[in-house]
């Protein structure tokens, strides 16, 4: 006769199972938020494809986010700029995301974009050093060029603001004050 | 295997299906709140966001006329400084020009023009559009015009300077009305009355506090209240500090320690209206102790015969040797000089005491001196202003005509008589007798709230103009002001309102009034003044010249000569002087206080009391916040057995208001000093039914001389109500209590 643990645990086996089941739950739940509904990758108001523009099409970043080597804020380009270009591109012209576009620009209203990179208020945060400092735009934002959805890759949060200032040693960027202002 | 049974396979999918629902609220729960990313429409040409931009203007706070800096982000006003560059403020500001920004975005702005639909002075008000006000409005006047009665048109304005008065000027004379008056209660009347008797001059001298090494101040609030504060601040700092090894010494006489008092080495309290007085005794001195030596010696010495120290002395309550102390500092060193307003400057012997001010300088040999009184030239462009201030006599003059029936309209524009001028005179009943009043004001004050019509007028901060300070700085300046936002409501410059009313009424007047904005007025006189210049080296073309004067914000040409030499002062002024010593309104048995109301550094004469950081600002003496008091030294409150919060009746021949006692050591016994500034019946949230306004119950005495009112010439009884109401301040106890707090010997409890 073998002695196995299995028959041991038989009376237990069920209610285990199900936890396992409830446990496996979660995570679906939780991949299926993130993937969905998080705020990583938020469903837009316009299906706007950053792969379409920058790599189908080779739209350097600037060419839209104008303000990024100038000012904090890198530039959520206007309503105009997009119909700048899309008053004389016919082929997409019938598309339904674009005439969308199109819906917005005629009833002179913004476009309510889902912000994705966020930091607190109490973050003095610049575009301009950064930019001036060499960096590309991948290096905090990810491969956009390659997203059809823009997602978010880091945290945005301290640690990871802190452990890139110390790695290429940027000067008094470890003062509380460089960024809390 | 076994089969999964119905019910088990029911009981995993239910513990998965919560499982599932539990991951996405999780998810859910350590998101962030969705924030939206709104884009412009069409992106602004002018700015890019998170970059600040400064522009030049000018402040209007006040009528010293500083230029400022502003702080502009994404087209919004944040921050005001002062302009560096410009002479009056070199980088300055102060409270009431920091405050402008509640100015701008006071929640109180007239924002469309208002009709009155109900009783006059009810408040009850209707938004109309600009179409039908200017109709209205050109329409009435127009119809005057060709009835030749244009007479009947009035316009009464604060103090307005620059090419707007000129605007001002030129629609009224066009229109065929010669009544275009100024009011501003803080106007030094009687210190221009006094300079054209001493000096013959038109223009409010330099007084170089900055290179003056002693001070003698009397009852000028240079630091806080008196004609530039901001550029007296500055000088004062170089005065004490500014020069290695050489601090200047200041005086301050006056009844109750302002701020100049409490940073002067030396408060000297005399019997209130007796600073006149004071000021003959040291020149006495000065000739007598052989400070002068003037060709005109004797003669000197016989007009002053009756203002020895020691009778002096008997008069003013300050002690001989002190009299001829100060005469001895004041003829011996060099660069001394010696300024007067403040309540020395609202008595009925207000012109009498600058003279016998300006007269200390002379003796002195302080005038066009540095460190002394520096003659202006005349304004860079265009004539004083000055010359259309009405003063008392002319406020007096407008009820008297108000009364008669003589005004059809009255044009009122940044100015509040009703709040400004003692209650006893009718300004308010007067106005009842207009057929039409039309306000032309960004504030429902006192006085707009009586208007038939509000024409909202736009903030400095949105409107063009231009601006000569004065007093000058020694050189020709002018500043230009131009919006540095774009305006916030249904409004428009005041500017651009009198040009508008000038097509609406038409006639010759939109064919000389040609312009269709301020804007381009302003512009077209510059390029003027500009061609006339010409040939004074400037080689640029003007508009290279308008692009850098509007950067700056100021044009002035340092260096420049200063205006001409005034006339030698003669003795025979001090002769003329009949009376030294001020009057008072009521009989000393029955109003045993003298009153000492007081501008205030953060209201001035009350138009800084909607500012709500103004109101929050505590007193620099009392460190009082919000509402009003009346100070009692602690002698005097000792004798009438009052504790600070007694609610005092405080009244006068005139009129009497309830405000609470506070016991300020600072001040003469005898005196009791109220703030002015609170009081207010209208003019917004922040500044309705707080304290109390003093200048309300001033009784209607006048300087013997200029005409002008004295509102420091008036006595007051007190009575306690038998009620209590704390006083708001954010000082402690002022006493050591026993604490020896600074050593035993000096410690008074």
């Amino acid at each position: 006769m073998s002695i196995s643990v299995l028959d041991a645990l038989r009376p237990g086996k069920k209610p285990a199972l199900l936890g396992l089941v409830l446990v496996f739950g979660l995570f679906v739940g939780a991949w299926v938020h993130g993937k969905y509904f998080s705020d990583r990758s938020p469903i837009q108001p316009i299906e706007f494809s950053h792969m379409i523009h920058a790599t189908d099409n080779e739209i350097p970043c600037q060419h839209c986010h104008i303000y990024a080597d100038r000012t904090p804020v890198a530039g959520v380009p206007s309503v105009s700029k997009c119909m700048g270009c899309h008053n004389s591109v016919p082929s997409v012209r019938e598309h339904p995301e674009i005439l969308k576009l199109v819906a917005y620009w005629e009833k002179r209203e913004p476009i309510p974009w889902i912000k994705v990179h966020d930091l607190p208020d109490f973050v003095h945060f610049t575009h301009k050093r950064h930019i001036r400092a060499g960096l590309a735009c991948q290096e905090c934002h990810g491969p956009v060029e390659t997203m059809n959805r823009i997602t978010r890759v880091a945290t945005m949060r301290m640690p990871w603001c802190v452990d890139c200032h110390t790695e290429r040693n940027v000067e008094h960027g470890r003062d509380c004050w460089t960024c809390h202002k | 295997m076994s089969k999964i049974s119905r019910r088990d396979l029911l009981q995993y999918i239910g513990a998965g299906g919560i499982g599932v629902v539990g991951g996405v609220l999780y998810g859910e729960s350590v998101q962030q709140n969705v924030e939206l990313l709104i884009p412009q429409v069409v992106p602004p040409e002018d700015y890019s966001p998170g970059v600040a931009t400064w522009y030049n203007t000018v402040c209007n706070q006040c009528p010293a006329g500083c230029g400022i800096s502003v702080r502009i982000r994404e087209g919004k006003a944040k921050k005001i400084e002062g302009n560096p560059v410009h002479p009056v403020s070199q980088g300055r500001t102060c409270a009431r020009g920091q405050a402008g920004l509640n100015a701008l975005y006071n929640p109180d702005r007239i924002r469309t023009p208002l009709q009155n639909v109900g009783q006059r002075g009810s408040g009850n008000f209707e938004e109309i559009s600009w179409d039908e006000a200017l109709t209205t409005v050109g329409s009435r006047i127009g119809r005057l015009k060709i009835d030749n009665e244009a007479s009947r048109v009035r316009l009464l304005c604060g103090r307005v300077r620059g090419h707007l008065d000129e605007l001002f000027l030129q629609f009224m004379n066009l229109l065929g009305s010669d009544h275009y008056q100024q009011y501003d209660f803080t106007y030094p009347s009687a210190l221009m009355a006094a300079n054209k008797m001493s000096f013959g001059t038109d223009v409010l001298p330099y007084y170089d506090i900055r290179n003056a090494v002693f001070l003698l101040s009397f009852g000028a609030d240079y630091l806080g209240t008196w004609i530039s504060p901001v550029h007296h601040s500055l000088a004062y700092g170089h005065l004490r500090q500014g020069r290695e090894g050489r601090r200047g010494k200041t005086i301050q006489i006056e009844p109750r320690m302002s701020l100049s008092g409490a940073a002067a080495d030396e408060w000297i309290a005399a019997r209130p209206g007796t600073e006149g007085l004071l000021a003959l005794g040291i020149a006495h001195a000065l000739v007598s102790e052989g400070h002068y030596h003037g060709s005109d010696r004797d003669e000197w010495s016989k007009a002053l015969q009756a203002y020895s120290p020691s009778l002096v002395s008997a008069e003013t309550d300050v002690s001989e040797d002190k009299i001829l102390q100060l005469a001895r500092e004041f003829g011996t060193s060099t660069a001394s000089l010696a300024i007067a307003g403040g309540a020395t400057a609202a008595g009925t012997n207000a012109v009498a005491s600058i003279v016998a001010v300006n007269a200390l300088n002379y003796l002195a040999g302080n005038l066009s001196q540095p460190g002394g009184i520096i003659f202006n030239p005349d304004p860079a462009f265009s004539a004083t202003a000055g010359s259309r201030q009405a003063g008392f006599q002319g406020m007096l003059d407008l009820i008297g005509a108000m009364k008669a029936g003589d005004v059809d309209v009255l044009l009122v524009h940044d100015t509040n008589p009703v709040f400004a001028l003692p209650d006893n005179v009718g300004f308010r009943q007067a106005m009842q007798n207009v057929p039409l009043i039309i306000a032309l004001s960004s504030f429902r004050d006192e006085t707009t709230e009586m208007a038939d019509l509000i024409l909202p007028t736009s903030t400095y901060l949105e409107s063009w103009g231009d601006d000569v300070p004065d007093p000058g700085v020694g050189f020709p300046v002018a500043s230009i002001s131009q919006p540095v936002v774009a305006t916030l409501y249904d409004t428009l410059p005041v500017g651009d309102i009198v040009l508008s009313l000038a097509r609406q009424i038409g006639g010759e007047l939109p064919i000389h009034m040609r312009w269709g904005t301020m804007e381009e007025f302003i512009k077209e006189r510059w390029r003027e003044e500009y061609d006339q210049r010409g040939s004074e080296g400037e080689e640029q073309e003007f508009e290279a010249f308008w692009q850098a004067a509007l950067e700056a914000g100021v044009w002035g040409q340092p260096g420049a000569v200063a205006g001409d030499q005034p006339v030698p002062l003669s003795s025979s002024m001090i002769a003329s002087i009949a009376d030294p010593v001020s009057k008072f309104a009521g009989d000393e048995s029955d109003y045993p206080f003298v009153l000492h109301p007081y501008l205030t550094a953060t209201f001035l004469d009350g138009r800084g009391a909607n500012l709500p950081w103004l109101q929050e600002m505590p007193d620099p003496m009392t460190s009082v916040v919000y509402g009003s008091w009346v100070e009692l030294n602690p002698v005097t409150a000792d004798e009438l057995g009052i504790r600070e919060g007694d609610v005092l009746d405080v009244e006068s021949p005139a009129g009497s208001v309830r405000v609470p006692a506070l016991i300020f050591p600072a001040i003469r016994p005898g005196v009791v000093a109220i703030p002015v500034g609170q009081g207010h019946a209208a003019y917004g949230r922040y500044a309705r039914d707080r304290g109390v306004n003093p200048i309300h119950i001033v009784a209607t005495l006048i300087d013997d001389q200029s005409g002008d009112l004295a509102w420091a010439a008036t006595r007051v009884k007190l009575r306690a109500t038998g009620e209590r109401l704390q006083i708001i301040k954010t000082d402690g106890v002022t006493r050591t209590l026993g604490r020896q707090i600074l050593g035993p010997e000096n410690d008074h409890a």
